[in-house]
């Protein structure tokens, strides 16, 4: 069992063993090799959300992420997965979302999870009307997740028109939730050699965030996952490795790196329960490769 | 210009950045005579776009909604009927036919403007990421090719480029400008040499 629920006082620990643990920690940039993984309070009434990238490519792989993906929520039973983008490689005939997507989570679909998907670079636009990624037709857009005071916001990162910029301003402007969660393929913030920050986009979206008190931000793009120090405020997840994985890709001496790993496929886990998200990311052994809590940022800046 | 549509705004705007680099080539003339060319050249271009548009839509009205639940095969044949019909009505398509003789200049000079700015290795760099070159042989009409992962456009790229409707798109494959069609997967024309070095 990956997750034991709580019961009473003790809290929930996601580590499978203690082996895995450690043999992840390895591989992971100043993670805390001494500190225990920050338990998920799998509270009642709070929202639970995974966070998936770069996966639909129908290899091994992703296979075994998804099945973790499904040993995990039989014990953190998350309702929503909210996708970075590259959910199907090549080609995207009706065969490929079978064999790329539905086959892989057919566990999560079938217990109800609903993917909130955006898209990457490798994907056809047309995806936005397969009915399983939720996208209604729309490439961006934005959706309240069913508990807690949370808004999500997708966005179509590789083509961001003036249209879609304005668009965000207003809905993140008018959103009243505490929590609004942007969440894109192309990170504004990443260790990568082969991609990483993509500062044009960033020149955009950061006043957007800024101003709109966004705090967790999540990407995909560069095959492995990482948590930034907290820039300007906000943390950035680039989590690309769902199905792909591009081994040794991180820069170990960037200045934002705060955890990496790219030795093996993984996803994340998330909580929030009023200002607080928890969150674990999860290798294919199901170890815990990074963990933490983050504070809900209460000051928009100007 | 704050009645303006965003649409509108961003053709003026174009037209704004494009005046002064042609006019140091024009000979002397009044000031309405230096703007018109320019502003003639990219509504003829916005023309040409909005007939296109119009022609996709006509066609696509002919196929039968999408349900809201469609599977990946109805929305595959779906995208794949789409592209029939466009190709068969613009069966003499040629490259140009979109982005016509008078307009191509001033696209090229648009986006000289972006890429020869402070940001232009950085913007030109992220449309290369995953840019495979040019690998392929481009067609109008043809469908775009499946295995080469659509080149990301930057914002500041796509604020000096005239705006388009949602049915089309600006791509780069290689140093190649594609005007892609967004719902039918299929390129609509392109412009070679237009991404510098």
């Amino acid at each position: 069992m990956l997750i034991t629920r709580r019961a009473a006082a003790l809290p929930l620990v996601l580590l499978l063993c203690s082996a895995a643990f450690v043999s992840a920690l390895g591989a992971v940039q100043q993670a805390p090799a001494a500190q225990p993984a920050v338990a998920l309070p799998n509270a009642d009434g709070s929202l639970k959300f995974a966070v998936l990238g770069d996966f639909g490519n129908g290899n091994r792989q992703q296979y075994e992420l998804a099945a973790v993906m499904a040993k995990v929520h039989a014990s953190f039973p998350y309702e929503v997965v909210i996708t970075v983008g590259d959910n199907i490689y090549g080609s995207e005939r009706p065969q490929d979302m079978k064999r790329k997507f539905e086959d892989p989570y057919k566990p999560l679909l079938d217990a109800g999870v609903k993917f909130y998907a955006s898209l990457g670079n490798h994907d056809d636009r047309v995806q936005s009307r397969y009915k399983l990624f939720n996208m209604e037709g729309r490439t961006y857009y934005t959706f309240k997740a069913p508990r807690q005071d949370v808004r999500f916001f997708a966005l179509e990162s590789d083509y961001p028109t003036p249209a879609q910029l304005e668009w965000l301003q207003r809905e993140m402007a008018n959103a009243g939730e505490r929590w609004k969660i942007p969440y894109f393929h192309h990170p504004l913030y990443s260790s990568g050699k082969r991609h990483g920050s993509h500062s044009d986009l960033r020149d955009v979206l950061e006043p957007i965030f800024l101003k709109n008190g966004v705090t967790a931000v999540f990407a995909g793009h560069d095959h492995f996952y990482e948590r930034t120090r907290p820039q300007q405020g906000m943390t950035h997840f680039v989590v690309g490795s769902g199905g792909q994985l591009r081994r040794g890709n991180i820069d170990r001496k960037s200045p934002v790196l705060a955890v990496g790993f790219d030795t093996d496929q993984a996803f994340l886990v998330a909580e929030i329960q009023d200002d607080r998200l928890t969150f674990n990311a999860l290798s294919r052994t199901g170890a815990v490769v990074d963990s933490g809590v983050i504070e809900r940022r209460k000051e928009p800046r100007p | 210009m704050g009645f303006l549509p965003a649409r509108a705004r961003a053709w003026l705007a174009a037209v704004a950045v494009v005046t002064p680099m042609l006019a140091a080539a024009s000979s002397p003339a009044t000031a309405q005579e230096r703007v018109n060319p320019q502003a003639r050249a990219l509504a003829h271009f916005r023309e040409e776009v909005d007939k296109y548009v119009e022609l996709h839509k006509k066609l696509e009205a002919t196929l039968p909604e999408l349900p809201k639940d469609a599977t990946p095969t109805q929305i595959d044949q779906r995208q794949r009927a789409l592209a029939a019909l466009i190709q068969t009505a613009r069966k003499g398509a040629a490259p140009g036919d979109i982005f016509e003789r008078d307009s191509r200049p001033i696209i090229r000079k648009l986006l000289y403007a972006v890429f020869a700015g402070p940001a232009g290795n950085r913007l030109r760099a992220s449309i290369n990421e995953e840019n495979p070159g040019q690998v392929v042989k481009l067609t109008v009409n043809g469908r775009y090719p499946d295995s080469i992962p659509v080149s990301t456009v930057p914002p500041q790229v796509l604020r000096a480029l005239p705006q388009l409707p949602p049915e089309l798109e600006y791509r780069f494959i290689g140093a190649t400008l594609i005007l892609l069609d967004a719902h039918a997967h299929i390129i609509v024309d392109y412009m070679t040499g237009v991404l510098p070095r």
